[in-house]
C-alpha cells in the first residue's frame, strides 16, 4: 500500500487548532514539515505548466532532501542513483586534487628556489598547477554547480530571500575571477574555494537530508508495516487479490495467520489470536471471534480470518496515531518559536556584517580579498545548524517515544513535560488498573437481581467510565443483556436515566448521588454499604421509585509498577500525589499503600481546583488520568497524560497519550524529554557560538573561505549526530523482558466469587 | 634512514588493528568481481582511492605544519612539539591495539560515518573500478587513531613533499593486509591475526617512541627542524 501522506488527512476537522502536516507542507522526502517562508508557494494556483512545476519543487524541504529524493527514486534503475551518488564522489575527488594543487602553489614560498632550478621554471610550473586546478575544477561546477544553482533561481523566483542565492554568486564569482587569472597569467586563482563550497553544501545538505530522514524513520517504518496487497473475498466466492487502498467499507477479504490486517473491521468467520501491541502496547495476544474489531497494523497470529472492512485504509485507528505523530511534528514548541525569530534577523544581520566586511577589506587590501573574506563569512554563518537544533532533537524524540507507544500531541507537550516538577495523578484506571471487577452485587429484597442488572446494563452501555465497563462486563458474564437507553450523565456522581412509558426514571452513582437525591436504602443496601466501606471497595449504586434496588461493590486492583513508577519519579524530585473522587477510606487505603498523599472525595470542579492550587504553590504540574472522567483536571494542568488511549488517540484532553496501560511509561517518557531538553540546549550552544565565533573570525579576515566552507559541514553534522543520539536513548528496560505487560499484571487481588455465588447472594 | 621503512612497517602491520573495519569494506569491495582477477584489480583501485585520499591529507598537514613551523618557529620548536604529539599518538594507539585501554571508549554513532553509510556502501557494491575507487576515496577519510598518528607525524616532518611521502607509504603499507582481507580473507588464521596483532602493536609504539625522542631532540637542541633529518635516524645511519 502506498500510504501517501494525503491519505490520513481526513481525521482533521475544520475547527482543529493544529493545523494539518499538509496544510503546512511536508516534505516528500524526509516527511517532516517544510520551512514556513515556503508555504506561500503551495497556494500559488497551479493552472500551468510553470506553476506544476512550483508545486512540485516545493515538496522537498531543503536542496538536501531534493538531491537525496532524486536519488531514492533511481534507486528502480540501480545505475542512475549510483550515478547521482557518483556524481558527489567524483566531485569529492576532483575537488582534493584541486586542494593537492593549489596547496602545492602555497608551498611556492618554500619551494620556488627548488622550481626555479627545476629546468622548466618557477612561473612555467605556477601556471602549470594554475591550468590543472582549472582543469580538475570545471568538472566540479559542472557536476554540482546546477542544484545550487537551480536552487538560487527557485528561491529568486519566489521573491525568497536565500543563502543559496548569496553561495551560487560568490561560487560563481570565485570561479570566473580564478578562470581569467589563469588565462591572463596573473592574480589570485580560488579554485579551491569554488570547489569546496560545492562539495560542502552539497555534502552538508545530503547529509542534512540523510538526518532528517533518520529522524523521521520510525514514522516511515511504521507505514511501511501494513500490506499494499490483500486477498478480497469476491461474493460469489473465490478471493482477488487488490490493493488494500481499493477496499471499501463493507468489503471482506482474508488474512492468514502471520499477516497484518490492512484495514480496521470486524471478524466475519473463524477465530483467532491477534497481536495488539502495536496498537495498544498490550503484550499478551487477544483471542477474536466473529463479530469482535480488529484494527490496522496488528497482527493475526495463528487464525485464519475473514474481515469485514469497517473503515477503509487511510481512515482507521492506525492513521489516527500516524496523524498525531505528523502533527505533532509539524508543530512548533516555544524554543523553535524563539529560534525562529532570532533566525529571521540571522541572514540579514550575516548579510549586513558580510558586506561591510567585504567593504573595510577591499578598501584597505584589495577587491578580490574583500570578495574573499565576505565569502568566509556567508560560508562560516550556518544557519542551517541553527535552524535544525530544535527541530532534529525534538522529531528524533517523538519517534522513539511512539516507537514506545508514547504519543506527544505536539513539540510543545515535549518541551513542557521537561520542566515538569510535580504530578498529580487520578487514581481510577490510572494508580488502579482500568479493569475492575464487580465481586459482589447486594439486591434490595423487593427487587430481583435479573431486573437490577438489566437496569444497570441499559444505562452503562454507552459510557466509558470504569465502573460502568466493570458493570457492564458483569452483565454479559451473567447472560443479561438490554437495550442501551439515553442517559443524562451527572458529573462526579453518575447517571440518569429519564422516565419513560416503559419504566420510571433510574438513577445510578455513588451514595452521594443517592443521597442527594433522597433516594432511600433499605437495610441490606445500607449494610452492604459499610461493608464495602470497611473493605475500600468502591460502591455503584442503582435505584428507582426513590429507593436504592441494588448495590455494586467494585473491587479495583492497584497496579503492580504503580510502587516502581512513584518511586522513580521521587528520585526525579516530583511533587506527588492522588486526586480522587472516591471516599476517604478508599483514599486513606491508596495513601498507606502508595505512600502518597491523596485527596479523596473530590469532585471534578474541586480536582480542577487543586490543580491550579498546586500549580501556583510548586510550578508546571503535569496531570495523569485516563482522559475520560478526568478531563477538566488533564485539560487544567500544564500537561495533561491519558494513560491507556490505546488505539483511541483522539482524547483531546491530554497533550500525552500512553497507548498502552503501564505506568512505568511516564517516568521513562519524563527521563526522555528531559534528555531531549539537554540535546535542544547543547545544540542551541554550540549554533550559537559557532556562528558567533565564526562570523567573527571570517570578518576579520583570518578564516580562509575552504575551511569556513569545511565548518560549515562539520556544524551542521555537530546538531544531526547530536540530535540523532537521542534514537539510542535506552528502551524501558522491561521491553527487552518479554512480557509483563499491564495484562499480566491485573491478576485480581481477591478471588473472584462464582457467577452462581454472586446470584445466591443476591437472591438471599 | 630507518624512517620511511619503520613507516611502511607502521603502516603495514599497524593496518591489521584495523581489519575490524576497514577488513569488511576490503570484502565487501571485492563482491562486486566476477574474478579473481577482478577481486585482485577492485582491491588494488580501492587502495589506491585511499592513498590518494592519504596523499591529499599529508599535503594539507604539511603545508599546515611548515606554516606554522614558520610563523611561530621563532619562539616555539613546533616541528618538536608536533613530533611529540604525533609520538604520544601513535603510542596511544599502539597499546590500545596492544589491548590497554585509555580512558572511556565512545560508543554511539559515528556522526558523519553514519550519515554518509549510504554513500560509500552504494559506491563498495557497485560494480565499476570507479566506484572501487571513489570508495577507497572515501574510507581514506574515515576517523581512524592510526592515520590521525601518521598525518601528526607528517605535520612534523616540515616538509610538503615530504610529509606526502610519509602519508603514501604508510597507505602502501597497508594494501598487503588490506589486500589480504580483500582477496583472501580466510588466508590468515585467527590466531596468526592476533599474533600479528601484537607485533603490529609493538611496531606503533616503537615508531611513537622514537617520534617522541626525536621532539624532545629537537626541544634540547634547537637544531633546525626542516626535512626529515631526525637525529635518532642519523644515530643509525
Amino acid at each position: 500500500m502506498t500510504n501517501s501522506p494525503r491519505s490520513s488527512r481526513a481525521l482533521v476537522g475544520d475547527h482543529d487548532p493544529i493545523p494539518h502536516p499538509h496544510d503546512e507542507g511536508q516534505c516528500d522526502y524526509c516527511g517532516l514539515p517544510l520551512p514556513r517562508d515556503w508555504r506561500r508557494s503551495r497556494q500559488v494556483p497551479n493552472t500551468d505548466a510553470s506553476a506544476v512545476q512550483v508545486q512540485a519543487l516545493t515538496d522537498y524541504c531543503c536542496m538536501g532532501c531534493r538531491l537525496a529524493a532524486s536519488i531514492t527514486a533511481a534507486r528502480g534503475e540501480s545505475g542512475a542513483a549510483r550515478w547521482m551518488l557518483a556524481r558527489l564522489g567524483l566531485a569529492i575527488f576532483f575537488s582534493m586534487n584541486v586542494m593537492a594543487f593549489t596547496m602545492t602553489l602555497w608551498a611556492e614560498e618554500w619551494y620556488g628556489p627548488v622550481w626555479e632550478t627545476s629546468g622548466i621554471g618557477a612561473a612555467i610550473l605556477a601556471d602549470i598547477f594554475r591550468y590543472l586546478c582549472l582543469i580538475f575544477a570545471t568538472p566540479v561546477v559542472l557536476l554540482l554547480g546546477p542544484p545550487l544553482f537551480e536552487n538560487a533561481l527557485e528561491g529568486l523566483r519566489q521573491g525568497r530571500y536565500s543563502t543559496d542565492l548569496l553561495l551560487a554568486s560568490g561560487v560563481l564569482a570565485a570561479f570566473a575571477i580564478s578562470c581569467y587569472s589563469v588565462v591572463v597569467s596573473e592574480g589570485p586563482i580560488y579554485f579551491e574555494v569554488t570547489c569546496a563550497v560545492l562539495v560542502a553544501v552539497t555534502l552538508g545538505r545530503w547529509l542534512e537530508a540523510t538526518g532528517k530522514l533518520k529522524a523521521a524513520e520510525s514514522l516511515n517504518a511504521l507505514e511501511r508495516l501494513l500490506p499494499t496487497l490483500v486477498r478480497k473475498l469476491q461474493p460469489l466466492g473465490g478471493e482477488t487479490e487488490v490493493a488494500a487502498e481499493s477496499l471499501v467499507v463493507g468489503d471482506r477479504y482474508r488474512v492468514a495467520a502471520g499477516e497484518r490486517f490492512a484495514t480496521d473491521g470486524v471478524v466475519h468467520d473463524s477465530r483467532g489470536s491477534v497481536d495488539q501491541r502495536l496498537l495498544t502496547g498490550e503484550s499478551w495476544p487477544v483471542s477474536r471471534e466473529p463479530g469482535d474489531a480488529v484494527l490496522a497494523g496488528t497482527v493475526n497470529l495463528d487464525g485464519d480470518l475473514k474481515v469485514e472492512v469497517t473503515a477503509p485504509a487511510g481512515e482507521g485507528s492506525f492513521w489516527q496515531i500516524l496523524d498525531v505523530i505528523r502533527r505533532a511534528r509539524a508543530t512548533r514548541g516555544p524554543t523553535q518559536r524563539l529560534v525562529d525569530s532570532v533566525s529571521a534577523w540571522f541572514l540579514p544581520t550575516v548579510t549586513l556584517v558580510a558586506i561591510l566586511a567585504t567593504a573595510i577589506h577591499a578598501t584597505f587590501f584589495g577587491l578580490d580579498r574583500g570578495l574573499l573574506i565576505g565569502l568566509s563569512v556567508l560560508l562560516i554563518a550556518c544557519p542551517c545548524a541553527l535552524g535544525l537544533a530544535t527541530p532534529m532533537a525534538v522529531w528524533t524524540a517523538l519517534g522513539v517515544a511512539a516507537n514506545q507507544s508514547v504519543l506527544f500531541r505536539g513539540c510543545e507537550a515535549l518541551e513542557r513535560l521537561a520542566s515538569i516538577r510535580v504530578f498529580r495523578f487520578d487514581k481510577t484506571g490510572t494508580l488502579t488498573t482500568s479493569h475492575p471487577r464487580v465481586v459482589e452485587l447486594v439486591c434490595d429484597p423487593l427487587t430481583g437481581p435479573l431486573e437490577v442488572i438489566s437496569a444497570a446494563c441499559a444505562m452503562v452501555s454507552s459510557s466509558r467510565h470504569a465502573f460502568a465497563r466493570a458493570i457492564h462486563d458483569f452483565s454479559r458474564e451473567e447472560g443479561v443483556e438490554s437495550a442501551p437507553t439515553p442517559v443524562q450523565v451527572i458529573p462526579g456522581r453518575g447517571l440518569r436515566a429519564e422516565e419513560s412509558p416503559e419504566r420510571p426514571a433510574v438513577w445510578l452513582g455513588s451514595l452521594r448521588l443517592f443521597e442527594e437525591q433522597g433516594l432511600k436504602l433499605g437495610t441490606a443496601i445500607r449494610e452492604a454499604v459499610d461493608r464495602a466501606s470497611a473493605e475500600g471497595q468502591a460502591i455503584v449504586m442503582i435505584g428507582w421509585e426513590g429507593r436504592a434496588r441494588g448495590l455494586f461493590a467494585i473491587e479495583e486492583t492497584l497496579r503492580q509498577e504503580a510502587v516502581g513508577c512513584l518511586a522513580e519519579l521521587r528520585t526525579m524530585n516530583c511533587d506527588l500525589a492522588v486526586l480522587t473522587g472516591d471516599s476517604q477510606s478508599r483514599g486513606d487505603q491508596i495513601a498507606r499503600l502508595l505512600a502518597i498523599p491523596v485527596e479523596a472525595g473530590l469532585l471534578p470542579e474541586q480536582k480542577l481546583e487543586r490543580v491550579r492550587e498546586a500549580r501556583q504553590k510548586l510550578g508546571p504540574i503535569a496531570m495523569v488520568g485516563d482522559g475520560i472522567n478526568d478531563a477538566p483536571a488533564l485539560v487544567a494542568s500544564d500537561l495533561g497524560i491519558a494513560m491507556g488511549c490505546g488505539p483511541d488517540v483522539t482524547r483531546d484532553s491530554a497533550m500525552v497519550c500512553l497507548l498502552s496501560d503501564d505506568l512505568r511509561l511516564i517516568p521513562w517518557t519524563l527521563a526522555l524529554a528531559r534528555r531531549t531538553r539537554r540535546v535542544i540546549i547543547e545544540n542551541l550552544f554550540w549554533a550559537f557560538g559557532y556562528n558567533a565565533v565564526g562570523v567573527g573570525l571570517a570578518a576579520f579576515g583570518l578564516l580562509h573561505p575552504a575551511l569556513a566552507a569545511l565548518c560549515m559541514v562539520v556544524s551542521s553534522v555537530m546538531v544531526l549526530t547530536n540530535s540523532l543520539r537521542l534514537k539510542w536513548f535506552p528502551a524501558p528496560p522491561w521491553v527487552n523482558l518479554g512480557a509483563s505487560s499491564a495484562v499480566a499484571t491485573e491478576s485480581p487481588r481477591v478471588a473472584r466469587p462464582e457467577r452462581s455465588q454472586l446470584v445466591q447472594e443476591c437472591s438471599n | 634512514m630507518i624512517g620511511w621503512p619503520l613507516i611502511l612497517l607502521g603502516g603495514l602491520l599497524g593496518s591489521s588493528h584495523c581489519l575490524g573495519m576497514c577488513g569488511g569494506f576490503a570484502i565487501t569491495v571485492g563482491l562486486g568481481a566476477r574474478s579473481v582477477q577482478g577481486n585482485v584489480l577492485r582491491q588494488l583501485v580501492y587502495s589506491s582511492g585511499r592513498i590518494f585520499t592519504y596523499a591529499v591529507l599529508g599535503a594539507s598537514v604539511g603545508l599546515a605544519g611548515m606554516t606554522v613551523a614558520h610563523e611561530i618557529n621563532a619562539w616555539v620548536n613546533a616541528q618538536a612539539l608536533l613530533s611529540i604529539l604525533a609520538g604520544t599518538i601513535l603510542v596511544i594507539q599502539g597499546l590500545r591495539s596492544g589491548g590497554i585501554r585509555f580512558g572511556k571508549r565512545l560508543s554511539g554513532p559515528s556522526g558523519f560515518g553514519c550519515l554518509a553509510g549510504g554513500m560509500l556502501g552504494t559506491f563498495l557494491t557497485a560494480p565499476g573500478l570507479e566506484f572501487a575507487f571513489l570508495a577507497g576515496i572515501l574510507t581514506g577519510l574515515l576517523p581512524c587513531g592510526l592515520v590521525y598518528g601518521y598525518l601528526a607525524l607528517a605535520a612534523s616532518a616540515g616538509s610538503f613533499i615530504e610529509s606526502i611521502g610519509i602519508m603514501v607509504v604508510f597507505g602502501l603499507g597497508t594494501v598487503p593486509m588490506m589486500f589480504l582481507a580483500g582477496v583472501g580473507a580466510s588466508a590468515l588464521s585467527v590466531a596468526a591475526r592476533r599474533k600479528l596483532l601484537r607485533v603490529a602493536a609493538y611496531c606503533v609504539v616503537i615508531t611513537g617512541l622514537l617520534a617522541i625522542g626525536r621532539g624532545i631532540w629537537f626541544v634540547q637542541t634547537g637544531e633546525d627542524t626542516h626535512g626529515l633529518s631526525c637525529p635518532a635516524c642519523r644515530a643509525t645511519d
